[in-house]
């Protein structure tokens, strides 16, 4: 953030402004990073009036299986595992009957080893202060986490440490939605962060095939507006292509040693999004070797079944705002019974969450 | 004579032990005329105007931090409630809650410094009251003071005299005492040059108090310059606009409120002041603060817009590259014990 930073935000907004207006633009953003960014910019309220911006699958917590949160819950509560994860994960409620442990952290409330971590690192050296001691690292990231958790593999891990992996894939998601009958999207802005590591080509599939102009873009006001720029343009000329609105740190190819170690350890596999269902290829399982250190075989343990088993809380349209047919502030219950206070989905629980970032940018119910 | 190193329950029984600690801690360092350490109660005398009376509580963990401690912090929090209001302050009573092994010479500093912050402020403590709690029942040390003061029956002060284009002030860098205090308590293994704010605001509020037009101060305190911005939407009913790029924030804050996800705009300062200003006289105010020490970096952040629909309070922030959006009320403190 600088005053130079400031200048060229403010050249492209001027610029967008400038563009002649037209029908109706839709751009989704697929990064919770992103919908941050331009939330707290504020830049809905200055924006062409045509131009929409509607946040998407960006937020890999609150696509987290619903079973497999229980199953963590579950593992937790038998009191022989520390069970870690990321700080966000440790509010998301499951759907579990009315006075039973809800979250891991109800589990932790009521005694279960559970603890909030905020790096890979964090998770092994827990498991190295107490080798003796089974630790289960329940992974729920998009590519970002994944890959330094699989590069943490590969670098070596005590022997008690294990994961249970709900990781996702980014893209997939999207290419589930631009291959809908009913999609209504007309651009992308892709992700910059996810691009740092696979690359700024694996989003080119949007151009090719779908033919909707796309721009990667950073979290930063000058990066965005560029990108949002960017495909404005191109859908103004009718054109689509790819462009990299983030070139000082997204390559084509992304990183590739950090690709390399996560193809090594993981395979891409079908995957379950809460309230949404399966995505072809959208998940990621561990591989071959690797499999030693998968929770699940080390730790046999299944929920319960329950009522909405996989579904969002009951009244919770979280999976419709994840794919998003709605927007957070036309969910019945936000911010009367849902808030970051008392969160009922997942959204308004995650950092990346969009519920949870417009209630925190001041968008309150009408 | 003190022969003990360390507050004991003794030193709060009423007893010769307390005694001597009231005299050669507390007296020692307060000396006043005022101040009979055997009375129950004391006469004062008040100049012609309003009486004005404020009492404050406070419990801030640490007891020691850049640019301050509990018992500047005291003092200051007290008279700045005064001064904010238009009020000269003049006189502090002092209670303190002393917990049970506490450092002498620890709480002899504390107060050496509450005396020197109370005689730079103008103010003298006339009455007092010390208790020791039995160990693990305080922090350490609370305090509670209230200040009396006098303000001229002329200063019509008050949320009713603001009007739609008015504009808003604040007189430094916001944010400063809240990462002071989160910084000393280092739970996050940070560590940063950014010192307390923490001073007497008088010099600033009786600047302001000069310049005709001036409608209504506040220090804000617990929750900021957000929370002032929301106490005046909901008093007025208009919708306050702030211009997050006339906000004067210190870069070290900046940066510490990036790397832990806080908004500068809802921690706490304890030496500015935020002043709503005729526009006319807004620039007269903004001078005067600025020929002070302490208000060399004062700005002039927003302005009082109309009549927010159907009674909803609003805080509009225009932010730095001309985006807008309602900047909510404080959920939460995510610093508690910062005063
Ligand atoms: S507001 Fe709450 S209940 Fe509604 S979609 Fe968002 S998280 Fe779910």
């Amino acid at each position: 953030m600088s005053v130079a930073a400031d200048t060229e935000a403010r050249t492209w907004l001027d610029r967008i402004r400038a563009l002649p207006a037209g029908p109706s633009v839709a751009i989704m953003n697929v990064c919770g990073g992103h919908e941050r960014s331009l939330s707290m910019l504020g830049l809905r309220a200055i924006l062409p009036g045509h131009v929409r911006i509607i946040p998407g699958p960006g937020c890999p917590v609150c696509v987290c299986p619903e079973e497999d949160l229980a199953d963590a819950i579950t593992l937790a509560m038998t009191g022989d595992v520390t069970l870690v994860a990321f700080g966000d994960m440790l509010r998301v409620p499951i759907n579990a009957p009315k006075g039973e442990i809800a979250s891991l952290a109800a589990a932790r409330a009521a005694g279960a080893d559970v603890r909030p971590i905020a790096s890979p690192q964090e998770a092994v050296a827990i498991a190295r202060a107490a080798p003796a001691r089974p630790v289960v690292f329940f992974v729920a990231g998009f590519e970002t986490t994944t890959a330094p958790v699989a590069a943490m593999l590969a670098e070596g891990v005590p022997d008690n440490i294990s994961l249970l992996l709900a990781a996702r894939l980014t893209w997939p998601a999207v290419a589930m939605l631009l291959e809908a009958e009913d999609n209504a999207l007309d651009a992308l802005v892709a992700p910059g962060h996810v691009a740092t590591v696979m690359g700024a080509e694996e989003w080119r599939f949007v151009a090719e095939l779908h033919r909707l102009p796309v721009a990667v873009a950073g979290f930063s006001a000058e990066s965005l507006l560029a990108a949002i720029y960017s495909v404005l343009r191109q859908k103004q000329e009718g054109m689509a292509f790819l462009d990299n609105c983030y070139p000082e740190l997204v390559r084509p190819q992304g990183n590739p040693t950090a690709r390399h170690l996560l193809d090594e350890v993981m395979e891409v596999t079908d995957a379950a999004w809460r309230g949404i269902g399966i995505i072809p290829r959208s998940g990621f399982a561990l591989r071959g070797p690797w499999r030693e250190y998968d929770a699940r075989l080390r730790h046999p343990v299944t929920a319960p079944p329950r009522r909405r088993q996989g579904e969002m809380p009951p009244g919770c349209d979280c999976a419709r705002v994840v794919l998003g047919k709605v927007q957070p502030d036309q969910c019945r219950l936000y911010g009367r019974a849902c808030t970051p206070h008392r969160p009922v989905g997942p959204c308004m629980v995650s950092d990346e969450g969009a519920c949870h970032i417009w209630w925190q940018a001041g968008v309150r119910p009408h | 004579m003190i022969e003990d190193t360390h507050v004991g329950l003794a030193h709060g029984n009423g007893g010769r032990l307390m005694r001597a600690l009231i005299d050669e801690v507390f007296a020692r360092h307060l000396a006043d005329p005022a101040l009979d350490t055997n009375a129950d109660a004391v006469s004062i005398a008040l100049p012609d105007g309003e009486i004005v009376v404020t009492t404050d509580g406070f419990t801030v963990q640490p007891l020691s931090f850049p640019g301050g401690d509990i018992g500047a912090l005291a003092v200051h929090g007290t008279v700045n409630d005064l001064a904010v209001s238009g009020a000269r302050p003049l006189y502090l009573t002092l209670a303190a809650l002393i917990e049970e092994g506490l450092e002498i010479s620890f709480l002899d500093r504390i107060v050496a410094s509450l005396a020197a912050a109370s005689r730079a402020a103008g103010v003298r403590v006339v009455a007092g009251d010390t208790k020791v709690v039995p160990r693990g029942q305080g922090g350490g040390l609370y305090l509670a003071l209230t200040g009396i003061g006098v303000r001229p029956v002329d200063r019509r002060l008050g949320l009713g005299t603001i009007g739609t284009g008015d504009a808003v002030l604040v007189s430094g860098p916001v944010g400063d005492h809240g990462i002071a205090v989160m910084l000393a308590r280092e739970a996050f293994g940070l560590s940063g040059d950014v010192e307390s704010d923490a001073a007497s605001v008088l010099p600033l509020t009786e600047a302001a108090g000069a310049v005709a037009g001036l409608r209504f101060m506040r220090d804000p305190t617990r929750g900021g310059l957000a929370t002032v911005a929301h106490e005046i939407a909901t008093g007025t009913g208009k919708i306050v606009e702030l211009d997050e790029a006339a906000i004067p924030i210190r870069g070290t804050t900046r940066s510490v409120c990036d790397m832990l996800g806080y908004d500068p705009f809802y921690l706490a300062c304890e030496g500015r002041v935020v002043a709503v200003v005729a526009p006319e006289s807004a620039e007269a105010v903004l001078a005067s603060w600025r020929a002070l020490p302490q208000g060399g970096e004062a700005a002039i952040v927003g302005r009082i817009g109309g009549a927010a629909d159907e009674g909803f309070a609003r805080v509009v922030l225009r932010t730095r590259i001309g985006g807008a959006r309602n900047l909510p009320e404080l959920e939460s403190d995510p610093l508690p014990r910062i005063c």
